[in-house]
């Protein structure tokens, strides 16, 4: 569904992905692992065209998303779920979850009204801080909030950076068994984790980034764990070898 | 005793007075707190655009002798584009890390402006079409200039439909969380550079409504208005509250009610003392302002 090919992407002339390929398929959890600095984050970015990727393609059922505006990238059925969940914190909740449909806003009234309930359905602490600036709520609330403003979007294909991170294991497990529900009601998901031992839980298949290239590929199982998590981690002889 | 209730009434007379036109300042204040709260920037040559947008509108009125509304309108209009020029210029090319730039750029821009309109006018005031201006409203010892009246209210619905369209609409959502979180903002499908346009048109159609309330209380556009209304939107928007568009309102109508008192007192040559006073103790014992953010 997702097809990511050659991507390099660079800060001045320091490249951070040096030519990035994977996959994300349709139904299915993909998974990214990778140690801080690997270029995750500028990866999703990169993807989502807040960064300009250099070189590479990124396609999305066959369309090339490179040099795509943002919101050009989002009306065709990407939505990503920032590192850090970036929710707008001085708004209410119900306004940034209609900034996550801002695209249909004058021409869907209907259908943003009815993906709204539908978020609140799936996340009843959104409905009871409704009203509430999104600066007030915990982080696991924002994270919530910060999927379900993705949602809104209406996403073929949902990427997440990092949803786990700074939370407390039960909001964690809150969130991965979200991820795997909306997974089972259809969405493609592509997340991005630290936290490998949860990732592999859920993931069909996982790739593995070090120093801005994949270095693994393959299905939960293929590698011990043990040395995943080391090389989530770490960065492991994998790369150091490169 | 009765010389002490007639100076009472007078120093009343004098705050209504100032309150009324005090609503121009708000207005001069609401658009330097838009484009704050959007960009976080200031933007020093607004006050400059708005009356160079006034000053476009005399083409109507000395050229095509349009009644006074087309004026206003063509003031309101000409101010909007010329936000917009001003956003070109000094905002949309310069890196938004890059804050000195763009501060500097409208700098250069108000400067420029003003060239522009004291050389074409040879520098001397030009009329500026007048409401009402004989009509006054009696309240027992009271009177007020309809004139000041009509600009208050104006002022009023004009701010009205600015607040409707920054909490009410689409586009106001997005001026809004742009600010708070652009990448959030982009990844939710919104332009960044068409919301801080826009923002700037919006905020220029406000100065070209208050340049034209300006000039036409006075019945002069003069050059040597541009620092005075700089100055105090600038002063409006800090004792308000940087980014806070109610105390924007609020600190308008405050500091055009005391600068009348401090006309009565101590005369005009005395009055923006006091006015810059006013800021300095805000900026030392209140740095946030009225109604502004503690992080702003």
């Amino acid at each position: 569904m997702l097809v990511i090919e050659n991507i390099v992407t660079a800060y001045g002339k320091i490249e951070a992905l040096r030519g990035v390929s994977m996959e994300a398929q349709e139904g299915r959890i993909t998974c990214l692992l990778g140690p801080n600095g690997a270029g995750k984050t500028t990866l999703m970015y990169t993807v989502a065209g807040i960064l300009h990727a250099r070189r590479g393609s990124v396609r999305l059922q066959g369309q090339e998303l490179v040099g795509k505006p943002s919101s050009e990238i989002v009306r065709r059925g990407l939505a990503l779920v920032p590192e850090n969940r970036l929710t707008f914190p001085e708004v209410s909740v119900r306004e940034n979850l209609i900034a996550g449909a801002y695209l249909r806003l004058t021409r869907d009234k209907a259908g943003v009204a009815e993906d709204l309930e539908r978020q609140l359905v799936r996340f009843p602490r959104l409905r009871e801080r409704i009203n509430q600036d999104a600066g007030t709520l915990s982080g696991g609330e924002q994270q919530m909030l910060a999927v379900a403003r993705a949602l809104m979007a209406r996403p073929r294909i949902l990427l997440m950076d990092e949803p786990s991170l700074g939370l407390a294991p039960l909001v964690v497990e809150e969130i991965f068994r979200t991820i795997h529900e909306l997974n089972a009601e259809g969405v493609t998901v592509l997340l991005v984790e630290q936290n490998a031992h949860m990732a592999l839980q859920i993931a069909h298949h996982f790739y593995l980034l070090e120093q801005g290239r994949i270095t693994f590929s393959g299905v939960p199982g293929a590698l011990q764990e043990d040395e995943v998590i080391h090389r989530a981690y770490l960065g492991g002889s994998g790369a150091s070898s490169h | 005793m009765a010389d002490f209730w007639l100076e009472v009434a007078d120093i009343t007379q004098s705050a209504m007075d100032g309150l009324l036109y005090g609503s121009t300042y708000a207005l001069i204040g609401i658009g330097f707190t838009l484009i704050f709260g959007v960009m976080r920037k200031v933007n020093i040559a607004f006050g400059a655009a708005s009356l160079a947008g006034t000053y476009a509108s005399l083409v109507a009125f000395q050229v095509l002798h349009a009644p006074a509304i087309v004026v206003f309108a063509v003031s309101v209009i000409a101010s909007g584009v010329l936000g917009y020029v001003v956003y070109l210029t000094c905002f949309r090319f310069i890196a938004a890390s890059n804050e000195l730039g763009s501060l500097l750029a409208t700098i250069g821009m108000l400067l420029f402006l003003d060239e522009v309109t004291v050389v074409s006018t040879q520098g001397m005031p030009m009329p500026y079409p007048v409401l009402f201006s004989d009509t006054m409203l009696f309240f027992g010892p009271f009177s007020l200039r309809s004139d000041l009246l009509l600009v208050f209210v104006a002022s009023v619905v004009c701010t009205g439909i600015l607040l409707a369209v920054i909490y009410r609409t689409r586009l106001g959502l997005a001026t809004r969380v742009v600010s708070q979180q652009p990448v959030a903002a982009l990844l939710c499908g919104i332009s960044v550079p068409r919301t801080n346009a826009t923002t700037f048109v919006l905020s220029g159609f406000l100065g070209g409504v208050a340049g034209s309330f300006i000039a036409s209380s006075v019945g002069l556009l003069s050059p040597l208005l541009l620092i005075p209304v700089t100055l105090k939107g600038l002063v409006v928007t800090v004792i308000g509250g940087l980014g806070s568009i109610p105390g924007a309102i609020v600190a308008g109508l405050l500091v055009g009610l005391l600068e009348n008192v401090f006309l009565y007192f101590r005369g005009v040559t005395e009055r923006d003392i006091y006015v810059m006073l006013l800021l300095f103790i805000f900026l030392a014992v209140r740095p946030r302002g009225l109604l502004g953010r503690l992080h702003a």
